[in-house]
């Protein structure tokens, strides 16, 4: 028999039992006796208090993404529970592994429009992986313990607790049993014999094999796996967004970013190849453009830990269930050693072009406002590839993603599927404190920076060390570039008056410089990065500055605009 | 376009609170109409059995059917168009489920 303990007390006991040693939150009246109780707790537990719960959340998805450990929060009812909601649906459509415990209204009141009570079952049941709502204090244990098993298994995702006051102050006994089995919910089983054997013939058999991997390859820690199944196969691989420094951007057969933005090299080879093996990526349509043109000479090898991923957009003509690492381990003793150098080799032909068509002229101007990727690449050139890069989203997202160069694995934490802005600020902050030796920049635009700029409080009371790089052009540029291109220039609501970014860093404590000028750009970053405290880098940049280059939306990979006006040509 | 025609969503879950309402949530999501619906206890102890009907395209169904598999709940989904054939295969996944009731 366990101790008797409040299931307030139980849930701080479960989460340390978890390993939990810092949480992300917030307290309100349904989740007072929580706070109560960690009071007790500070020594053992590290409370981190944000300025608005969905700052809670995506700190919590940072310090995920940036550590492989699922991020908890803790807010209050009602409006505490709404304000989580965004980073939920974030946190299920990017597989980011977060505990989210919500206060609740006492059993009684439930359903009567108490004060701050909320249905929290019924509107995170679409958005999560599991939510389960926690009535009485001999349930906390147990329900704490599916929580992690069920946020950190087979294709990660949110987990949402709704805890009823009547469960967080009665008593109960207390004791921790992990949860390793659950009888409706299937761990990844081996993948089938069968499959991969076809899977093999099919890449023994291909002339130009191709890779595209997702944030799948991270997840099930399968870097090496994936190194050693390239290298083997003499196969080019290149990354979704949420993939990107699964490896490194100067592994030899490493082709880039597929996708909407993505290097020429991975569009164009993705259209060509003659078998196209995904590993862990869901074919989003930032990466297919119009599924019915994508890859149209591939036979398609799908390799997905969720079942529902296989055929939901691209058919396949194999498709394998089963954990990443385990796959590419089985599949790397199964093919032969392959060269596909003339193949691999087109990547620098495209390379070249995309070098001095987009990314000198982006990264390296002679003259003018300063460019977006001049400012990334020059951040990924001093911090000497060993930084974790956040970004907001937007144009600062996708400069982010272009010319960021990354040396080592979780490296990049960004707002994928549900592209959520004002998620750069707080994502920095859990990276940060989950990662506390590394270097941590977040790419934000003023647009997103000002969705959840009162994190700075946070920063501020924490003493979080993050490096804010404000890519501050006076625009909501990634909308603004889609009115110039496809709206007839009207730009409708994207123009916007900025507060003096000098002011606000300064009522924070947080360390500030302005740059307007190019010649200053390299001091400032370096400034920046030496700095030992948080550092808000204001750049501003060039107001018209877009992203190239750009396949548009719905359009087949091939079809990709290297500037306003002018469509890449194959063979230049 | 696929035609549309009736099918049938067999599903085998845990009974728990909410769970018809994150099931449905997965038809509504996709705009398709639920055209009956019949929940009870399965013969399995602790396990319901609903049955979803709704005119929907085969590929559609089968997304579905993967999604509400993706329940931790739910136990099992399976999807087969509404006619007499598959009222007889609906029959012997019946007597699977029977024979692997213990495992």
């Amino acid at each position: 028999m366990g101790q008797r303990l409040t299931g307030a007390e139980i849930l701080l006991e479960s989460l340390l039992a978890e390993g939990v040693d810092t949480v992300f939150g917030y307290p309100g009246g349904s989740i007072i006796t929580v706070y109560d109780k960690m009071y007790g707790y500070s020594d053992r537990l590290r409370h981190i208090l944000v300025r608005h719960e969905q700052g809670a959340i995506h700190a919590a998805q940072g310090y995920a993404r940036a550590t492989s450990r699922p991020g908890v929060v803790i807010v209050t009812s009602g409006p505490g529970a709404t304000n989580v909601i965004t980073g939920v649906a974030d946190a299920m459509v990017d597989s980011t592994p977060v505990i989210v415990i919500t206060g609740q209204v006492g059993n009684a009141m439930l359903g009567t429009d108490a004060f701050q009570e909320t249905d929290v079952v019924g509107m995170t049941g679409p958005i999560d992986k599991w939510t389960f709502q926690i009535r009485r204090p001999e349930d906390v244990a147990p329900a704490v313990a599916k929580a992690f098993h069920i946020a950190s298994t087979g294709r990660p995702g949110p987990v949402v607790l709704d805890f009823t006051r009547d469960a967080q102050v009665g008593l109960a006994d207390f004791e921790y049993h992990p949860c390793t089995h659950i009888r409706s919910y299937s761990l990844p089983a081996p993948a089938d014999e069968a499959a991969i054997e076809a899977a093999a013939k099919l890449i023994d058999d291909a002339e130009r094999p191709f890779v595209v991997f997702g944030q799948g390859v991270v997840l099930s820690h399968a870097e090496e796996q994936l190194k050693a199944f390239l290298k083997k196969g003499g196969i080019p691989a290149a990354s979704t967004m949420l993939g990107l420094s699964a490896l490194p951007s100067d592994f030899p057969y490493y082709v880039g970013m597929a996708g909407m933005h993505g290097n020429i090299a991975s569009n164009m080879m993705t259209q060509q190849c003659d078998v196209l093996i995904a590993v862990g990526m869901r074919f989003s349509d930032r990466v297919t453009g119009n599924p019915f043109t994508y890859a149209p000479k591939a036979k398609v090898i799908h390799i997905d830990v969720d079942r529902t991923e296989i055929g939901k957009i691209i058919p396949v003509a194999v498709g394998i269930l089963g954990d990443a690492a385990e796959v590419l381990g089985r599949l790397t003793e199964r093919i032969r050693f392959s060269f596909h150098d003339e193949w691999a080799a087109l990547a620098r032909r495209y390379d070249r072009v995309e070098e001095e068509r987009v990314a000198i002229p982006e990264t390296r101007p002679q003259e003018g406002p300063v460019n977006m990727g001049e400012v990334v690449a020059k951040v990924a050139e001093l911090s000497g590839r060993k930084a974790i890069i956040v970004t907001d989203v937007g144009q600062n997202q996708l400069m982010g993603a272009r010319y960021s160069r990354f040396a080592q694995t979780r490296s990049f934490i960004t707002s994928g599927g549900l592209g959520t802005m004002g998620f750069g600020l707080p994502a920095a902050i859990g990276a940060k404190t989950g990662a506390p030796d590394r270097q941590v920049c977040v790419f934000v635009g003023d647009g997103g920076i000002q969705m959840t700029i009162q994190e700075f409080g946070t920063i501020m009371q924490e003493g979080t060390a993050v490096k804010i790089v404000l890519l501050n052009n006076n625009w909501l540029g990634n909308v603004r570039q889609w009115q110039e291109l496809f709206y007839g220039k009207r730009y409708s609501q994207t123009h916007m008056l900025n507060p003096d970014y000098s002011l606000i860093a300064k009522a924070y404590g947080i360390r500030y410089r302005c740059v307007e000028d190019r010649a200053e750009l390299e001091d400032a970053v370096r400034e920046m990065l030496d700095a030992d405290e948080a550092f808000l880098l204001d750049v501003h940049v060039r107001q018209e500055g877009m992203v190239y280059p750009m396949v548009p939306g719905g359009r087949r990979m091939d079809e990709i605009l290297l500037n306003n006006e002018e469509w890449y040509r194959d063979g230049e | 376009m696929e035609n549309s025609s009736m099918y049938i969503i067999s599903v085998y879950s845990e009974n728990q609170v909410g769970l018809l309402s994150s099931i449905s949530n997965i038809f509504t999501r996709r705009g398709i109409n639920i055209e009956s619906l019949t929940v009870f206890p399965s013969e399995f102890p602790g396990i319901h059995h609903f049955t979803f009907r709704a005119i929907t395209t085969e590929r559609a169904a089968q997304q579905v059917v993967g999604f509400i598999e993706k329940k931790v709940e739910v136990v099992r989904a399976f999807c087969f168009p509404d006619n007499l054939t598959s009222a007889a295969e609906h029959g012997l996944i019946e007597e699977y489920l029977n024979k692997n009731r213990n495992q």
